[in-house]
């Protein structure tokens, strides 16, 4: 088994209210895991420990464990920002930064250090390329993101996490704020991706999950009910809930 | 993390750490400044006395009876005592930082507590020399004069050498800010009467009737604007507009506290009106429905209903107002002027506490150890309002949640 | 009493009143409307009445002493300087120089100065030390301005003085273009930390998050995006500190030095700014001395307007063209 994440007895809290309880989940590599559950489930939350934007919120306590190539991310040691640029995220609304095209993307590599100008062409060229952006925004790399669409938007916002050369892809329901076309374009670009990278989705939409996950977690009030091939969890999933969720008798 | 990065970033936090030290710095400096100058004459005397002093060129009559009180124990040891004349004398400096010679002691029987007013008026009501008042000159019959000038030890052996004076010139110490306070509360009285039923009525009115339409939102912008203004151009107007209108209309015959007061209205017109618009937004509209449901009129609901919730964002205003009017001094300066009275009426002229350090530091020389004691006190009222302005807004801010 | 009643009567049919509730509410309405109208009208009897006044110079002939030539007025390099009553004595031209001139400058120091505090109030500091700060420079925005001059003329004219000496210039006591720039620096701070930190505060959490999420340390994102994010908020922040560097008075006017001529653009010069010219010769209260006050006052007022009206531009520019 080639696992990216594997989670252990994971327990969070805000406050005194639990938000997840005992999840075991294991990631595998360059394979697209999709969260589904109703909303309050948890699973928005649970994406958010991957890397460790939970650290935020003041009021949220984690227990258990949580390895990234089996290392303890929670461990008071180890490097967030490392982590951060290993696993990039990709968020529910589109945030462009109000800046160029061209600044958007190359901002996590400047960041990192990077000031290499034809380095940073390269980059930002070959990420919006992979993220299908490239050809609608190459003569105006200058001009500023927030003139764009939602929809492309959302794309440099992928093109933004790609450009830190990462293994993971989080995506909170990266589509909720777009229109239909703009989410058939999304996900035909998570299809492309999942060859060179590990994605974790959480989507709303069952619909979605059945179209582009390879396995499929479903959460329910904090815990994880079930999780296995996206395939088997739509046609014969072996838990009641599960079930009654996917044929739509609540949720 | 590399450990450059971390540099880095340690520089950048580093200078907003700088830079926000330099408002705490700045706040302590003036404060430090403004103390440290001007507490040597902060007391009591200061708020009670006149700031022009009064002269008195006083003669006495015949002494049937010189004071036989001895030399009381609490005097200094530079405080020099006649047993004679039953006077304490000490060389000390007036508000200017001038050398002069203080009356320190008077005893009761005294033959210098029963002085003719005026050598030469016929007005018989006597006056006495008392404790604080600074002696001058004494001109004696048969001999030279004694001066202030060399000190209050040789002026106390002159006098002590006669038994009578031709004149005693001694004056009040003056100095004080009694007047221009008077004419400060005066100022924050009126205006307040005047700007607050307008400022309210007028946020009332925005808030409460107004039409969603192009008028209401230029009326809204014109009030809005008279922000921007300086306050400056508030006395060129209050010059131009209210103070030939009360020229005209009261017995005033130049700038007044009525035409201050009128120009300091205008200026925190705009204040009033949005702090009390804002706490009138805060009011839920159910309770205004639930009034008018209850068959209440909207000047019912308007007065019994929507009023009391805007009682602590008026409340806001009236300290803020009340620590602009003691501020402020471009405006007053213009629109009641710059001279420094005693005898205060408001239709006459004075000046308020901060125009009075104006006046002073324009002046050759600068006073500015009294220009600091005045704002001494200016700076703590002003200080305090900000605070209870404070804990106002937390304390009525909780109401809605 | 009964001819009362029929008025009343009439008055409502006129209206369309039903009961006395109505009457009482139209009425008040009314009177509130009366006050609002009071209140908005004072922007237009400060224009009439200044501009009325301000004209005068221009357009009689003074009392004999002749009339003011207001193209010389707006750009004479000289003021009261010669000999007296003469209607050519008045050009304010190197006083609207010398005014943006220092204005500027103060803006340049207080600006980086004022954004970082409030960068660090809004997003560096601990809540503590961010309430203890907030309280100092709603403090300092409180100290009057004659207070920010006494402590100027007393405080900053002396160190002026020290820092000429250095240099090898002497000052006229420290009355200068740097004591007015650092006056005006410090009193425009807590205006400009004030509003920067609110904008700074309305950054939507979203973008830092997206910033964190890319590996960005606290201190790239506060720096690299927050800062741009509140890019507009700030720019209004600087107009409004330039508006009251432009329109502070008294304060200016205690340690400017009262240059008659001009433009003084060197640091260690007196100067004379639009205020300050104002609150000389106050001892006029009739006459083309006390008329010329109004007319610096109309050209303050129309400084402060273009000023603002640029600066909008420019921020309305800077909207949409990122700068990086």
């Amino acid at each position: 088994m080639n696992n990216v994440f594997n989670i252990k007895n994971l327990d969070l809290f805000y406050d005194d209210f639990q938000a997840l309880k005992n999840i075991d989940l294991d990631v595998e590599k360059n394979k697209v895991t999709a969260l589904i559950g109703p909303s309050g489930c948890g699973k928005s939350t649970f994406i958010r420990c991957l890397n460790r934007m939970n650290d935020l919120i003041p009021s949220c306590k984690i227990e258990g464990n949580i390895q990234y190539h089996k290392e303890d991310i929670y461990d008071d040691n180890y490097d967030v920002i490392g982590l951060r640029t290993d696993v990039g995220m990709v968020f529910q609304s589109p945030n462009p930064f109000p800046m160029s095209i061209y600044d958007n993307v190359a901002y996590g590599p400047r960041c990192a250090g990077n000031k290499n100008k034809d380095k940073l062409d390269k980059i930002v060229e070959n990420s919006l390329k992979k993220a299908a952006l490239y050809d609608e925004v190459k003569d105006r790399m200058n001009d500023s993101a927030m003139g764009l669409s939602g929809g492309q938007q959302q794309r440099l916002c992928i093109a933004r996490a790609i450009a830190m050369e990462p293994e993971v892809i989080l995506m909170d329901e990266p589509t909720s704020a777009l229109d239909p076309i703009a989410t058939l374009k999304i996900e035909e670009l998570i299809n492309d991706l999942k060859e060179n990278y590990t994605i974790v989705i959480v989507t709303h939409s069952m619909q979605q999950a059945a179209r582009i996950s390879d396995k499929t977690a479903f959460f329910l009030m904090g815990e994880l009910i079930e999780v296995d091939e996206t395939d088997k969890i739509f046609t014969q999933p072996s838990n009641q809930k599960t079930e009654d969720y996917i044929t739509g008798r609540f949720g | 993390m590399s450990n450059k990065r971390k540099r880095i970033d340690l520089i950048y936090q580093g200078i907003t750490y700088a830079a926000a030290s330099v408002a705490v710095i700045v706040l302590s400096m003036i404060f430090i400044y403004v103390f440290t100058n001007g507490s040597g004459l902060l007391n009591f005397g200061l708020i009670t006395t006149d700031y022009h002093a009064k002269f008195y060129n006083s003669g006495i009559q015949e002494v049937d009876q010189f004071s036989t009180a001895p030399r009381p124990d609490n005097l200094g040891e530079d405080t020099y005592y006649s047993e004679k004349w039953g006077i304490a004398l000490a060389d000390s400096e007036d508000r200017e930082g001038k050398l002069v010679i203080t009356v320190e002691y008077v005893s009761e029987d005294s033959p210098l507590k029963n002085l003719m007013y005026d050598k030469n008026s016929e007005d018989e009501k006597p006056i006495q020399l008392e404790e604080g008042d600074i002696l001058g000159t004494i001109k004696f019959n048969d001999k030279g004069s004694a001066l202030s000038i060399y000190g209050a030890k040789n002026m106390l052996d002159e006098l002590d050498e006669e038994d009578t004076f031709r004149e005693m010139v001694f004056y009040t110490k003056g100095g004080g800010i009694r007047g221009s306070i008077i004419t400060t509360l005066y100022l924050i009285g009126l205006t307040m009467l005047l700007a607050l039923p307008i400022g309210v009525f007028t946020a009332i009115y925005l808030n409460e009737f107004a039409p969603i339409n192009r008028f209401t939102n230029i009326l809204r912008s014109m009030i809005e604007v008279l922000t921007g203004v300086p306050s400056i151009i508030f006395g060129l107007m209050g010059l131009a507009v209210f103070v030939p209108l009360t020229v005209k209309y009261t017995p005033a015959d130049s700038g007044n506290i009525i035409s201050g007061a009128m120009t300091l209205a205008v200026i925190l017109l705009p204040v009033i009106i949005r702090s009390t618009e804002e706490s009138l937004k805060v009011v839920p509209d159910a309770f205004r429905q639930a009034s008018l449901a209850l068959g209440a009129n909207e000047t019912q609901t308007t007065f019994k209903v929507v009023l009391p919730s805007a009682i602590p964002g008026i409340l806001t205003a009236t300290l803020l107002a009340i620590g602009r009017v003691i501020g402020e001094s471009a405006a007053l300066i213009f629109a009641i002027g710059t001279a420094i009275k005693d005898d205060i009426s408001i239709f006459g002229k004075s000046t308020s506490l901060a125009v009075h350090i104006w006046s002073l530091m324009t002046d050759e020389p600068a006073n500015i150890e009294l220009a600091s004691t005045i704002a001494v006190i200016i700076l703590i009222i002003v200080l305090a309002l900000n605070l209870l302005v404070k804990l106002v807004s937390k304390k009525f801010t909780k109401k809605f949640d | 009493m009964t001819e009362i009643k029929k008025q009343i009567t009439r008055f409502k049919k006129k209206f369309n009143f039903n009961s006395k509730k109505e009457v009482i509410d139209f009425l008040v309405r009314t009177f509130f409307l009366l006050s609002t109208i009071l209140s908005a009208s004072f922007i237009v009897i400060i224009i009439i009445f200044i501009a009325q006044k301000g004209v005068i110079p221009f357009v009689t002939d003074n009392d004999g002493i002749g009339r003011v030539n207001l193209w010389k007025f707006l750009t004479g390099l000289d003021w009261l300087k010669g000999t007296a009553f003469k209607s050519n004595l008045y050009g304010v031209g190197f006083i609207i120089i010398n005014t943006l001139y220092i204005s500027f400058f103060a803006l340049l120091i207080s600006m980086p100065i004022g954004v970082l505090t409030a960068l660090f109030i809004a997003k560096i500091a601990p809540k503590k030390i961010a309430e203890f700060l907030r309280t100092v420079v709603e403090l300092l925005a409180a100290v009057p301005s004659i207070v920010y001059g006494l402590f100027g003329s007393g405080l900053i004219l002396t160190l002026v003085y020290n820092l000429a000496k250095i240099f090898g210039v002497q000052s006229k006591g420290g009355n200068s273009v740097l004591a007015v720039i650092l006056v005006l620096a410090l009193m425009i701070l807590p205006t400009i930390t004030a509003l920067s930190e609110v904008a700074i505060r309305s950054v939507n959490k979203d973008i830092e998050h997206g910033s964190l999420a890319l590996g960005a340390t606290r201190t790239q994102t506060n720096f690299k995006v927050v800062l741009s994010s509140a890019k507009s908020g700030i720019f209004s922040a600087a107009i409004l500190g330039l508006g009251r560097a432009l329109g502070e008075a008294t304060a200016v006017s205690l340690v400017a030095g009262n240059a008659r001529s001009g433009p003084s653009l060197a640091f260690f010069e007196i100067t004379s700014t639009l205020t300050s010219t104002m609150l000389q010769g106050l001892k006029e209260t009739i006459g083309i001395d006390y008329d010329i006050r109004f007319s610096v006052g109309l050209v303050l007022m129309v400084v402060i307007l273009f000023s603002n009206l640029t600066l909008n531009f420019i921020k309305k520019k800077v909207g949409n063209v990122d700068v990086k």
